[in-house]
This record gives structure tokens, sequence and C-alpha cells, in this order.
């Protein structure tokens, strides 16, 4: 590859790419995101190359690795253009049958296709409810490109927005149409996005830096990786406009070191960005240059936050400073610095290219465009979706994610990661934009949410948290150190049966105290999973406290396994399951379990059938009196 | 000296019976631990490093340790051939260098270098830190309270192959916990602890990032959806 001077060889370098490709020449692609490889995806793709080299198909069959399609329950994906027929869950054997069948004779295996509710099988992939429901500008273009060939993603238009913004605009003019377009920070807080850039901008101070914040930290959310690891040029791309735009010439992407294959597909991008001249000195032959370096972060929750993961960046320990003076202003080496999350950065080509207006047209008042979430926990069709701002949480729930796995009762929706709160089902219609979320206690966050159905403790879930929190606060101020450990004390001891009248109302006053004195974000929003928890579900807590009773039955201390004598049928599975041999019985014999021995792993409940529903969990009130060893089950079923 | 069949390696050298057993005796007498004994050797050691090399040499403080380390070298030398030790010890700090030069030298990729010297060694020994310290120019307590604050660095050796269970929220919620009691279970070790043999680490991690596939285990970079007990067997019988 060689450098390409000008907007116009960037244009004719496409052109050429195009005119080498058949639109109508089928291409296989395998989904290679993390979720499909620990699927096995990696050897559904091996075996597409051996049999299509197999069948002779090399010269008529395309195949392209590529990053996460999002439907990652269904995993290994794999989707065959031009029709776009979408199988799900492939095994290396299916291939010979996919290969001989969809590509030789263009037909459709059935079997592997997406079942509806009504039993219809669909097809193409765009008719699955989970995508149809979806707005994809960003995920979209995932299985388009195979994320370590930049002809891929050059082929899509890619870079045109860069060409455009270098050639056609000036760089406030970039930032107007950034700041028209009402993009808000996806990271969590929501900072208007053109805002930010302004201000660093008009900062006093050289050089100015950007920075991509890829330290995912929040757990249950991880579409900064898929971007990344999919298509990591989107994000590769806006960060050079926004550079552009703001005058630096140096950025940074921090990436944690828990994603390695993130790492790789960025390391190779930026080596091809600078191949083609399109990262380096003289961007595509103009006068703008700008370098990015990778920094990868080595496992800290709070250094995601952007004072400490400047500091990190600068070699020392990832602690957040006050920030009297913002980090747009003085923030990497006390130069003004601008920082985006990878999502917010992946925005920016599609605004530069279609414009501030079209952008402005998606989603709700105040929060503009389109919003990725990684919808996972209870539902039944788990991964990643991107949806326009404002869908309400029981289109993305119910419509896209299915419903609740095993039909059960929805409880509950936790988002915003540890930041964030529970938000429970009088509120399922309430729209996700920034605004709303806030109002009822949780926030947008990074995009995790979490779906939990009745099985869930919302005091276990709010112990959970603040546990996590008071790991990874630095310490570095005292309410946010301090406070978590004494909250966590008290909810370890209401989850214990240890609770006493009066320790709720403690809890918020250290969750008030928590947000008002916290030097930053993490510990201001600690206290929101638990706050949260206790408006919308404080009879859980009150249970817990005066009747020792665990009402979704988690809380081992508060529990016990007990195996109805009417009902056992003697069919040895849960003796069979025990790891602690608590259980006896044999066949004919009503199984007993020794409480003594009883470890409460629940691998008993879990196993007995259901038609059975013989083995019980007990919380609030005594054990009966176990039956006499020998005793004879009543009546089979 | 011809080398003897090793029964266990420790810090990076591999120890004869006869080493081993004068190595517990001393440890018993000084009353410290395997590993400082032998680092704090390593450690005066590093002085002669120091004088055969054309990098700056090493301007730090031994003499405080000396006192304490010379009876300790004593005993190092009937541990270890002292040549030897050195020689293993070169390489070791050799190989540090290549990752500093990769950087540049420069003060703020110290993370990174660090980053590098733990998933070369699985942990990061002291001699490498002393040695990243004098190159860098960084304080060793600047290092340490970095190698102490992030989760990606250990101080003691870390098993060759590291269980890492999921307790991320979405994990969580789909049973997490029985998973990880299962690999418990399993590996004979709890979280946080490396087996005697130095072949397993257990550790818990907050989100690995496939939240639709939980719970989730990564074993030696290979993700695994929802394992059941059998599979983790399977997995750990896998692992030499």
């Amino acid at each position: 590859m060689s450098k390409l001077n000008s907007a116009a060889e960037l244009k004719k370098f496409r052109q050429d790419i195009l005119s080498g490709r058949d639109p109508d020449k089928p291409c296989v692609t395998v989904c290679l995101g993390t979720g499909c490889l620990a699927c096995g995806g990696e050897k559904v793709y091996q075996a597409f190359v051996a049999e299509i080299r197999k069948q002779g198909l090399e010269a008529k069959v395309d195949i392209r690795r590529t990053g996460c399609h999002g439907f990652c329950e269904r995993g290994p994906l794999v989707v065959i253009f031009p029709r776009e027929i979408c199988y799900l869950k492939v095994t290396p054997a299916d291939v010979p049958e996919l290969v001989a069948r969809t590509l030789v004779e263009n037909k459709i295996v059935d079997r592997l296709l997406y079942t509806g509710e009504d039993g219809k099988k669909i097809a193409h992939e765009g008719d699955i409810p989970f995508y149809k429901h979806q707005s994809r500008i960003i995920l979209g273009t995932n299985r388009l490109v195979d994320p370590t060939r930049i002809e891929d993603y050059i082929a899509l238009g890619g870079y045109s927005a860069l060409a455009k913004s270098l050639f056609v605009m000036t760089p406030v003019e970039v930032l107007d149409e950034v700041k028209k377009s009402g993009l808000r920070g996806r990271g969590g807080a929501g900072f208007p996005t053109g805002t930010k850039w302004e201000t660093t901008r008009n900062a006093p101070g050289e050089p100015k830096y950007v920075i991509v914040n890829a330290d995912e930290g929040d757990p249950g959310a991880y579409m900064n990786r898929s971007v990344l690891e999919g298509n990591p040029h989107s994000v590769l791309e806006g960060l050079i406009i926004g550079a552009y735009a703001i005058g630096a010439h140096q950025g940074f992407i921090y990436v944690r070191q828990e994603y390695p294959l993130a790492v790789a597909n960025l390391t190779v991008a930026l080596e091809q960005a600078r191949e083609l001249g399109l990262l380096g000195d003289h961007i595509l032959g103009s006068e703008f240059s700008f370098e990015v370096a990778i920094h990868r972060g080595a496992g800290a929750f709070v250094s995601g936050e952007s004072s400490a993961l400047m500091t990190a960046i600068e070699g020392r320990v990832g602690e957040p400073r006050l920030k009297y003076i913002r980090t747009a202003v003085s923030g990497l080496w006390e130069k003004p610095t601008n920082l985006n999350n990878v999502e917010t950065w992946a925005n920016v080509p599609a605004i530069i290219n279609k414009g501030a207006a079209w952008f402005n047209g998606i989603g709700t008042k105040g929060s503009k465009g389109t919003k990725i979430f990684s919808l996972v926990g209870k539902v039944k069709n788990t991964g990643l979706v991107e949806v326009p701002m404002g869908m309400t949480l029981k289109q993305v729930i119910f419509d896209i994610g299915g419903g609740i796995t095993g039909d059960k009762k929805f409880k509950a929706v936790q988002t915003g990661g540890p930041s964030g709160g529970c938000i429970p089902a009088e509120y399922l219609d309430l729209p996700v934009d920034f605004e709303e979320l806030d109002k009822a206690g949780s926030m947008m966050g990074s995009g995790g949410m979490i779906v939990m159905d009745e099985d869930t403790c919302m005091v276990d879930t709010a112990r959970y948290f603040v546990k996590f929190l008071s790991e990874e606060s630095c310490g570095k101020c005292v309410p946010c150190r301090e406070g978590l450990k004494q909250m966590l004390l008290l909810l370890e001891n209401i989850c214990a049966g240890r609770g006493r009248e009066g320790d709720i109302e403690l809890l918020e006053e250290l969750g008030e105290v928590m947000t008002e004195a916290s030097l930053c974000a993490l510990g201001t929003t600690a206290a929101n999973p638990l706050l949260s928890t206790i408006k919308y579900f404080r009879n859980e807590y009150e249970a817990h406290i005066r009747e020792k009773r665990c009402p979704a039955g988690v809380c081992k201390d508060l529990i016990h396994y007990y195996i109805a004598p009417d009902k056992c049928q003697a069919c040895l599975l849960c003796a069979k399951s025990c790891p602690t041999g608590a259980i006896s019985g044999d066949k004919g014999l009503v199984h007993v379990i020794d409480q003594a021995k009883c470890t409460k792993c629940g691998a008993c409940f879990e196993v007995c059938p259901s038609r059975f529903g013989a083995v019980t969990r007990i919380s609030g009130r005594p054990v009966p009196a176990p039956v006499a060893a020998g005793t004879k089950v009543q009546g089979r079923k | 000296m011809p080398r003897e069949k090793s029964k266990s390696k420790f810090v990076g050298m591999r120890l004869s019976e006869d080493q081993n057993q004068a190595l517990n005796r001393l440890q018993k007498d000084s009353k410290t631990s395997k590993s400082d004994v032998l680092l704090r050797g390593l450690e005066l050691l590093s002085e002669y490093y120091s004088l055969g090399l054309d990098k700056p040499p090493l301007n730090f403080d031994l003499r405080a340790l000396e006192s304490e380390a010379i009876h300790l070298a004593e005993a190092l030398k009937q541990v270890q051939d002292k040549k030897q030790a050195v020689r293993q010890m070169v390489q070791e700090l050799a190989e540090v260098d290549r990752i500093l030069d990769r950087y540049h030298g420069q003060k703020n990729a110290l993370i990174q270098v660090l980053l590098d010297i733990q998933a070369q060694n699985r942990w990061l020994p002291k001699p490498a830190l002393i040695w990243v310290s004098e190159r860098l120019g960084v304080p060793l307590a600047q290092i340490y309270h970095i190698a102490t604050f992030y989760k990606a660095f250990s101080l003691t050796p870390q098993g060759r192959h590291v269980f890492h269970v999921c307790l991320g929220t979405a994990c969580q919620v789909r049973g997490a916990k029985r998973l990880l009691d299962n690999v418990v279970g399993v590996l004979g070790i709890e979280p946080g602890q490396t087996d005697a043999k130095q072949k397993f680490t257990l550790t818990t991690v907050n989100c690995l990032g496939c939240c639709a596939l939980g719970p989730v285990m990564m074993v030696d970079g290979q993700y695994y959806s929802k394992p059941g007990i059998k599979e983790i067997q399977q997995i750990a019988a896998s692992c030499d």
C-alpha cells in the first residue's frame, strides 16, 4: 500500500477496491467477536475455509472474519451475503451442509435459522426481532468489515468523513457540526461532546491532546470492546477528526489489558492507517499531522475516570484528582486534553458524513442519536443492541430481548453499572435517555443493561455492587473509602440475618454523605445501586431485617433447602448432584437433606424436575423435622 | 557445574534437592520467607552484574542490605553456583532491558513496561523492579505503588495456567458463584491462590467483557461459556 496524498486519491483507492468486488458474489462472514470465539467460532471459520477449498469454490466465494455482530447469545453466528442469511449456533459439523446447500444450491438450511415465537423460521438477518427493532449506526458495520483489513472499511466509505473535514471544512466548522448534532458523551455522564471539544480548543496551552477512553470497567458492559475489536477504524477516524477540530497532534487510546484482541486489532489498524497516510505527518497530503499511541490499562476500575486515566498515561498510579479545573483545560501533563468514550468517537464520522441535522433527527429532545446497550442477565436474547435514544425499557427488554428467560417474572433492570441503579417493573415504559434514567434514580452509564428476574435478591445485588466498589475505591478520599466499607458491613449483616432496626436509615444517611462529599464520580455515584434498591424494594430490606427472610431465596444464611416428603419421587437426581453428599435416600425411599452437611449450593433445587417440585427453598420459617429414614415414597406420579 | 536434575523452580532458578534443603535450613535460621532469602542474595549479585555492563552502573545503595545479604549470599553459595546464578540473572535482566528499550526508556511507559514484565514472567520479580527503577530513574517506592495498585500485577509467582472466573454483574445473576465453587473444588485452591507446584492460579475478575455468555471463565486466553464441572475437570486435566 502506498501513501494517499489527497482526497481524490482516497476516492480512487476506494473505487479500485469496489471495482474489484462483485456485490453478488457470495460471501460467508463468520463472527469472531469474543463471544463467538468463546463458543468455538474460530473452528467454524476454519471449517468453512477447508470446505470451500475442498469443493474448489475459492474463486467463487469470499470468506470474511468479522467482529461482533451483537447476537452473542446464539453464537457462533454466520451470515451469508448477498442474501444476508443468518445462521445461528453453527458448529463445524454443520459447515459442509451449509456450503453444499446455501453456497452451491442457493438454498436455505432451515434448522440453523432463527425460530420466532410462533415457530416460524426467519432467514434474513434484518428480520430477526432481535435486529429488527434496532438502529445500528455503529454496530451495523461490524459484520461488513474484517477489522484487520482497512480496505473493507474504506470500501464502505471509511475515512471519507476525514477527507471531508480536512479539505472541505475548517476545524471550527467541524466543531460546530458536532455541537449542532447534540452528541453527548457515551461514557456515562452525557456531557455535550461539542462543548467539551470547544473548551479544549480554546484553552490556553500547547500541545493539546485527545484520548479515547476504552477502559471499559463497568461489569456487564462490553460494547466498547466490540466496537474496538470489530471496527477499530471507525474510532480512529473519529479521533483524527476530533484532533483536527481541536488542534491536537497527539492522541492516546487507553485500552484495558483484559481486551487483548482489541489491542491487537487496534495495533494493526494504526499501522495500516499510517501506511496509507491517514495517520502521521501530512494526513492525506494536508497540513494536518497527527499521531496515536496505545496505552494498556493494568486493571483498575477507577482509572476509567478521566483525571485518573490521564495520570495513568503519565505512568503514575491512576487515581483521580479534584477537578476544580476541568481536564479539558488542564489534563495530561497539565495540558488541555479532550477525552471521549469509544462510542462517542465512533459516532463522529457518521455525523460529519450525514450532517448534524440527520443525527439530530434521531432520539429525544435532550439525547440525540443511538446508544449501544449490552442487554444481559436473565433475558432470552442477550447481546449488544443499538437503539435510538428514547426507546422504552419494555421495547428493549421484551421486543428485542424477547422477555425473561424461563418466562419468569421481570423484577428490575440495572442500568449504568456500579454507578447506576435498579429500575423496577413500574418504570418499564420509561423512555431510555440521559434525563429519564437520571430521574428514575439510575443513569445511562456506559450502557450496561442487566435484567433481573424474580429470583434475584435486591439486597444481595446492592451488596454485590457495594463490595465491587469498595474493592475498587482508590482510597484517596474519606467518604468513599470509609463510607463504602461501612455500607458493605451493614449490607453483609443484613444478608446474613444480623440486620437491625435502623440499618436502612443509616445506609441512606451514609449514601447521602458519600454523594455529597466524595472526590470523584466513583464515590458520588457509589450509593446509587443501594439507594435505588432501598427506594424501590424497601420491603425486601425489611423482610431481611425483621423476618430474617430472603424473599428471592438467594441469601444463603437465610435459606434452607428441604425436600417435601409428599412430593419426592425418589428419582435420585438430587442425591447424585449434591456435591457434599448431604442427601440420603434410595430407590423408592424419600430423600432427606442433612441440614448440617448442606452448603446451600442449590444444585438439588435446580435438578429436581419441575413436575415434581419436591426440593423447596425455605426462608423466614423453621425447617420441618426430617421424615424418618426409610420412609417410602407416597404414590408414584 | 553439571546441572543436577531439577526438583523445583524458584524465582527463576532451578534447585536441586541439596540446594532446596540448604535453603530450607537457612530460611528456618533467618526466620524469613524462602523468596526473601533468594531475593536478597540476588540483589547482592546484581552488583556483580552491574560491573560487567555497558549500561549506566547501578548507583543505588545496596550497603544497607549488605550485612544481611552477605551471610545470605554465603548461603546462596550452597544454594547454587554463584556464576550460574549471575548468568541467570543477567539473562533475566537482559530481558527486562529489551522491554525497556522497546519504550525508549521513557518514564511514562512505566506501567507498560511492568505489564510486559508481568506477561513474560507471570509475576514481577524484585530484581527486575530494581532494574526498572534504575533505568527509568523512578523511585522503587513509586514502582511498588503501581505494582500493588493495579490488579494485573502480582508480586508472587503465578501458576502456569491462570483460571479467571468472572464475577461481573451479568455473570453474577446467572450463577457465577456456583461456577466459582466448582472451580475451587476442581483445582483445590481458593481465589487468589496458586498451588504448590505453580501449575494453577485462580483469580476472580469483575468483568471479562463477554457478558452475554455468562457465567464465563477464561483460561490461558480461551473463554468458556457456562462450563459444567466435567468441562472444568477436562480443562484442568488438559493443562500441562
